[in-house]
């Protein structure tokens, strides 16, 4: 048992690991420049060389994914004079990196060619003053410095050799002189509890990424309760009455419905109760955090797609299984030894019979979210499919990333409850 | 002489292999579940077959009114740029089952996307199982990582990156059916190549000293055909069903031949004024999976039946 816990521990981080380095390739490859993403069709080439320098996007392609896993506030570090710190913005609660200058929070920026600190004050704001003292001289009798700068990059500041950059701004791109000759996005990396920054929202992944984790939990699990008990009864129902029209009805439908993709069942649902007979909402809209538990009907045709084709796929395989254990000798036995019915198939035939079901739902997880994803799409509900879907068309990394390892957890802890369930299920497996 | 005597033995092995196809073939209509699915899958193969000498009307060309309701001119409506529904729906059928339209140009190769998919899928999962059931040890372990890192991976990340990196394409919808089937495939293939290789006849060709690659692919791959062609024709509804999904999504088959979803998803932002050409598609899609799932299910349980 403890042999085949450490194996699939240590397979679950292998896949893990190929699963991020393989969709960082495919978005390395897929998803082009993401200047023009965010800036726009008409920045000139040298808005976007600044802007790309600013992302950390000049850094070749392995630095970028070691920055990305495991952080690159430990190298950044060793270039720096102070030592750096995070500390919590009391606004927006987000992670903010500072220098630590004789227990002083200190930034830096360059104005009119001279060098200055930004002292953090009480209040989060912070005070400039004149930090000449600062630059170090280092070869080619040149004064550089490496700092922090206002928004969370390790820079390195020249003396006399401000560089000319463009910085984003509410109002667009704005030219700035006195800028740093090199930028480091810090990050402590995911392994760390750090997925970084969502390019798309412009905050961290952590932060967007937890309403929708919450929502899309929200809406499976309901399904999830809904479908589970309905199919295995329909499916059990169907398995003792193998080849009786009652079966003919269950199978038939419950193929008819799995067949059919969810964005039809979607579509059909929406024209019947939204717009036939107008009494359910067609779309999810949210109008604050909470709205599903304001308005809970809102809910209600999501989840009635994804019960429609979970329901077909679960109840097919569970009256798969009973067929195949009501045929088998020792539940003839039982009739035949004058048993009642009842008792033989829920006594002896179910607990048999929903080994295969059990395995299957749980490796099915993964069918389930590109499900969600569809789903998600159809209603405008945020949830993390439609995160997924919005990120890759966006080709925002991290957040790709961040929500892509959601879900490859999701998948394998699912796939080790079956495991588990099975072997409480059947005590003739013994894991070698 | 020796010549002679292969080409009777061909003619002998022929003979005896006829009847046998035929059995298999009329195995179908032992069963009524099967034959309904025949029937299905066959009228949409038909409807596609005269699409490609005719429609009613050019598909393409926005020749009507926008979003009439069924009439004697258009019999099944127009759509939100006055294009005709039912060619449009004849024309459909074809990218799915009929053709290839391969890029920057007019031409197209036989075989539509979703066979080429599937056989894709066939091939690669076939090599990768039958790599991983036959060798075992390490290979089996590699394989059956990579194959687990490729499970987990959210597909349609998957897909929506390889069109981003690929541009919108037949191949390259062809390309993400081969990857997401090649797993499902591979541990099909690899049960039963387990299975298979504990059998005399195998240790008969290791004695004879023949290669590795003859051993999977003629003799181990020949008697697991079985399952894998009932699992084949399962994962043609699967692949039709991802085609419409990726139409529906917007990142299917390109324009501006006409593909289901698509087709679905443009309708869908007028429906308050037209239902009935997103119920078309829609129809369209369901009853194509559905036969094909009906066929492959009857086909299963025939052969079980047979193998009992």
């Amino acid at each position: 048992m403890i042999r085949f816990l450490v194996r699939s521990v240590v397979s679950t981080i292998v896949t893990i690991l190929l699963v991020s380095i393989g969709l960082f390739l495919l978005i390395e490859v897929g998803s082009g420049d993401i200047s023009v993403k965010i800036l726009g069709v008409f920045a000139t080439p040298e808005q976007r060389a600044s802007y790309r320098a600013q992302l950390g996007l000049d850094a070749p392609v392995w630095q970028r994914y070691l920055d990305w896993l495991i952080g690159n506030d430990w190298w950044a570090k060793s270039r720096m004079t102070y030592p750096l710190i995070t500390l919590k913005n009391t606004k927006t609660k987000e992670t903010e990196w500072w220098a630590d200058v004789g227990g002083q929070a200190t930034r830096w920026k360059m104005e009119k060619g001279e060098l200055k600190r930004l002292l953090r004050q009480e209040d989060g704001f912070s005070k400039a003053v004149p930090a000449v003292s600062d630059w170090i001289k280092g070869e080619n009798s040149e004064y550089f410095f490496w700092g922090v700068d206002n928004r969370n990059n390790a820079v390195k500041f020249v003396k006399g050799a401000g560089e000319e950059v463009w910085v984003l701004t509410k109002a667009g791109l704005r030219k700035q002189g006195d800028g740093p000759r090199k930028y480091i996005p810090l990050r402590k990396g995911l392994i760390r509890g750090d997925a970084g920054m969502s390019w798309q929202y412009n905050r961290p992944v952590s932060v967007v990424l937890k309403p929708r984790i919450r929502n899309t939990l929200i809406l499976a699990g309901v399904a999830f309760v809904v479908v589970m008990p309905l199919a295995l009864f329909f499916g059990i129902l169907a398995g003792i009455n193998e080849g009786k029209p009652l079966d003919r009805i269950v199978s038939i439908t419950s193929l008819g419905a799995t067949a059919t993709p969810e964005f039809v069942t979607g579509i059909f649902l929406i024209m019947i109760f939204g717009i036939w007979l107008k009494v359910l909402p067609a779309v999810t809209l949210f109008t604050s955090s909470d709205a599903i538990f304001k308005n809970p009907t809102m809910l209600i045709l999501p989840v009635l797609t994804l019960t429609a084709v979970e329901l077909g796929y679960v109840a097919r395989m569970t009256r798969a299984s009973m067929v195949e254990v009501m045929d088998s000798a020792y539940i003839r036995t039982a009739i035949v030894k004058g048993m009642p019915y009842w008792r033989v198939v829920f006594r002896h035939a179910i607990r048999n019979a929903l080994m295969a079901p059990i395995t299957i739902i749980m490796l099915h997880v993964n069918w389930l979210i590109g499900g969600v994803v569809v789903v998600e799409v159809i209603f405008g509900y945020p949830g993390l499919g439609k995160f997924i879907f919005d990120s890759a068309i966006f080709g925002d990394f991290s957040a790709i990333e961040a929500a892509a390892m959601v879900t490859v957890l999701i998948a394998i802890i699912t796939r080790l409850i079956g495991d588990l369930a099975y072997t409480l299920l059947n005590p003739r497996v013994r894991y070698a | 002489m020796n010549a002679e005597a292969s080409a009777s033995n061909k003619q002998k092995r022929e003979k005896r292999e006829k009847p046998s196809l035929w059995k298999t073939i009329s195995i179908v209509f032992d069963s009524r579940v099967a034959t309904v699915g025949v029937v299905m899958v066959s009228f949409w193969l038909v409807i596609a077959g005269v699409s490609l000498f005719w429609t009613p009307y050019d598909p393409n060309s926005s020749d009507f009114i926008q979003n009439l309701s069924p009439n004697a001119t258009n019999w099944l409506g127009t759509d939100h740029m006055g294009r005709d529904l039912l060619s449009r729906l004849m024309q459909g059928t074809q990218v799915i089952l009929l053709k290839t339209r391969l890029p920057g140009g007019d031409h197209s190769i036989p075989g539509g996307v979703a066979i080429w998919g599937v056989l894709g899928s066939l091939i690669l999962g076939a090599i990768l199982g039958l790599n991983a059931g036959y060798r075992r040890g390490w290979t089996d372990q590699i394989i059956m990582q990579v194959l687990d890192a490729l499970i987990a991976f959210p597909q349609i990340v998957l897909y929506l990156v390889v069109i981003a990196a690929l541009g919108q394409g037949d191949l390259v919808v062809i390309l993400a059916i081969t990857i997401t089937g090649a797993p499902g495939v591979a541990r099909l293939a690899r049960s039963l190549a387990l299975d298979i290789q504990t059998r005399d006849y195998i240790r008969a060709a290791e004695t004879r000293a023949e290669s590795v690659w003859f051993i999977m692919f003629r003799e181990i791959l020949p008697n697991a055909r079985g399952p894998l062609l009932v699992d084949a024709m399962l994962r043609v509804g699967y692949a039709i069903f991802m085609i419409g999904t990726l139409g529906f999504l917007g990142i299917g088959l390109p324009p501006p031949d006409p593909d289901w979803g698509s087709m679905v998803n443009e309708a869908r932002k007028y429906i308050f004024v037209n239902q009935l050409a997103v119920i078309w598609p829609a129809l369209s899609i369901a009853t194509l999976v559905i036969g094909l799932n009906l066929f492959a299910d009857g086909l299963r349980e025939e052969l079980m039946r047979y193998q009992k």
